[in-house]
């Protein structure tokens, strides 16, 4: 009792200590029922928080807004930055730009369609595969140019052996255009698709809440995160947090229910 | 080798309105990216700070960089940036910008004025006697024969895709490495 008022932050925990134990199983109950029944706490919760700013289970799921506007505006956009992605790439030789630049727009392009579009689905849409095959494939193809120079007794890049029509000229757009632009669109994709996904709990968060729970820090929420989905772990989080009094209370009796 | 190739006349002009409120912008938004409370404000001022950047850099006649700066400095990684945010708490603030931590702002104003002391030294822009125009063994060479050696106009490409293209090699791998690091620290083991 004692080490538990140390750690209370305000009085609505005494209040809760001051009840019996049959009391603090009723609160462990109701935490149940909260971290359970999320999406409607969350709405109703998201009603009654005044501030503008999403809540943090809405900002853990993937951001997505279906906006008529935007997909509108993206669906009309996207062609002519794509193309100008490609003209870029294209007409490097003679105006500036290049396979960099070129790449990073049209990689740009489909950060607007994951924008307008959710970003799950533009996932499914574009295959791992056609991402890993830009982004290897782009730096096999520059390292095959240069290979292909030295098998025909050059060096690396030694266009003027390439067996094509103004060798020099069109080795140097297939460098920019098949290796350059196709790795920086290829990694850029990737590291967004990466970023938008996040850190794997699968294995590495299971692995340090399970040493947690042996270590002893067993507080239900611990325990809630190693077996069950990201989603009800967060909105343990957002009650905890969001619903001010109330769910500070629930919290503590949580938590003085498992220090006992 | 054919020397110093006939340099355009020399442009050494005044800083124009347009460059003047291009530097004021560039520098108040970099204050506003260090001192904003909010990160989501600060990356989005930083994004702004990149943009005149690139406008600057078209001013001084680099549009190779301006384009890669306006991509990925103002595009890519803002939105980068914005992703990883969506993915924290968004804390709310009282106060919009952080306290100035005075030694801090003493050490960078000791090295802004060590910088501002070499300046009178850079030569002027345009300048046909700078060094990087009056040297004739590298500048000089890619400026009078890019476009017989190569055939494309534009010489930066030609340095980067020809002259120097193993370099660009070595970066383009470095660029597939950083992807697959990305994998290897998120603990994931597909892109898409």
């Amino acid at each position: 009792m004692s080490d538990h008022e140390g750690s209370g932050p305000d009085d609505d925990v005494d209040d809760a200590d001051l009840d019996d134990a049959d009391l603090d199983a009723d609160e462990r109950e109701d935490a149940d029922a909260v971290a359970t029944a999320e999406p409607v706490l969350d709405t109703a919760m998201a009603g009654a928080d005044e501030r503008p700013h999403l809540s943090r289970v809405e900002r853990q799921a993937t951001p997505y807004t279906e906006s008529q506007v935007i997909m509108a505006t993206v669906k009309v956009v996207s062609p002519f930055v794509f193309t100008y992605g490609l003209f870029i790439t294209f007409h490097g030789g003679g105006s500036p730009g290049g396979g960099f630049q070129g790449g990073a727009i049209m990689a740009a392009v489909v950060f607007m369609i994951a924008f307008a579009f959710g970003i799950d689905a533009t996932r499914q849409w574009l295959a791992n595969a056609a991402v890993v095959a830009l982004a290897v494939g782009g730096t096999l193809a520059f390292a095959g140019i240069g290979l292909a120079t030295m098998a025909l007794g050059g060096a690396f890049l030694q266009y003027e052996l390439l067996p094509i029509p103004k060798p020099v000229t069109y080795g140097m757009e297939g460098v920019e255009i098949l290796g350059i632009a196709a790795i920086v669109s290829g990694v850029l994709m990737g590291l967004f698709f990466l970023l938008a996904v996040g850190f794997d709990r699968g294995d590495g968060a299971a692995v340090t809440d399970g040493g947690r729970d042996r270590d002893g820090g067993h507080d239900r929420d611990g325990d809630r995160s190693a077996d069950a989905a990201d989603a009800a772990d967060a909105a343990d989080h957002a009650a905890a947090g969001g619903d001010g009094e109330g769910g500070a209370a629930h919290a503590t009796a949580t938590d003085h229910g498992g220090n006992r | 080798m054919t020397g110093a190739a006939p340099l355009p006349a020399p442009v050494v002009a005044e800083i124009t309105a347009i460059e003047a409120s291009l530097f004021v912008f560039v520098v108040v938004t970099a204050i506003v990216t260090a001192l904003a409370r909010d990160v989501l404000a600060a990356v989005i001022v930083f994004g702004a700070y990149s943009l005149g950047m690139a406008a600057l850099y078209t001013f001084y006649r680099a549009p190779d960089v301006a384009m890669t700066e306006a991509a990925i400095s103002a595009g890519v990684t803002t939105i980068l940036l914005l992703l990883t945010l969506a993915k924290t708490t968004r804390i709310d603030h009282e106060i919009a910008f952080e306290s100035v931590n005075w030694p801090a702002a003493g050490v960078v104003g000791l090295l802004f004025t060590g910088m501002l002391l070499v300046i009178p030294e850079i030569p002027a822009v345009g300048d046909p006697d700078a060094p990087v125009w009056s040297n004739p063994d590298v500048t000089g060479y890619y400026i009078a024969n890019t476009y017989a050696d190569t055939g494309v106009e534009n010489a930066v490409m030609a340095v980067l895709a020809a002259y120097r293209g193993f370099d660009t090699f070595g970066e383009a791998v470095v660029v597939l490495a950083a992807g697959i690091a990305a994998l290897i620290v998120l603990h994931r083991e597909v892109f898409a």
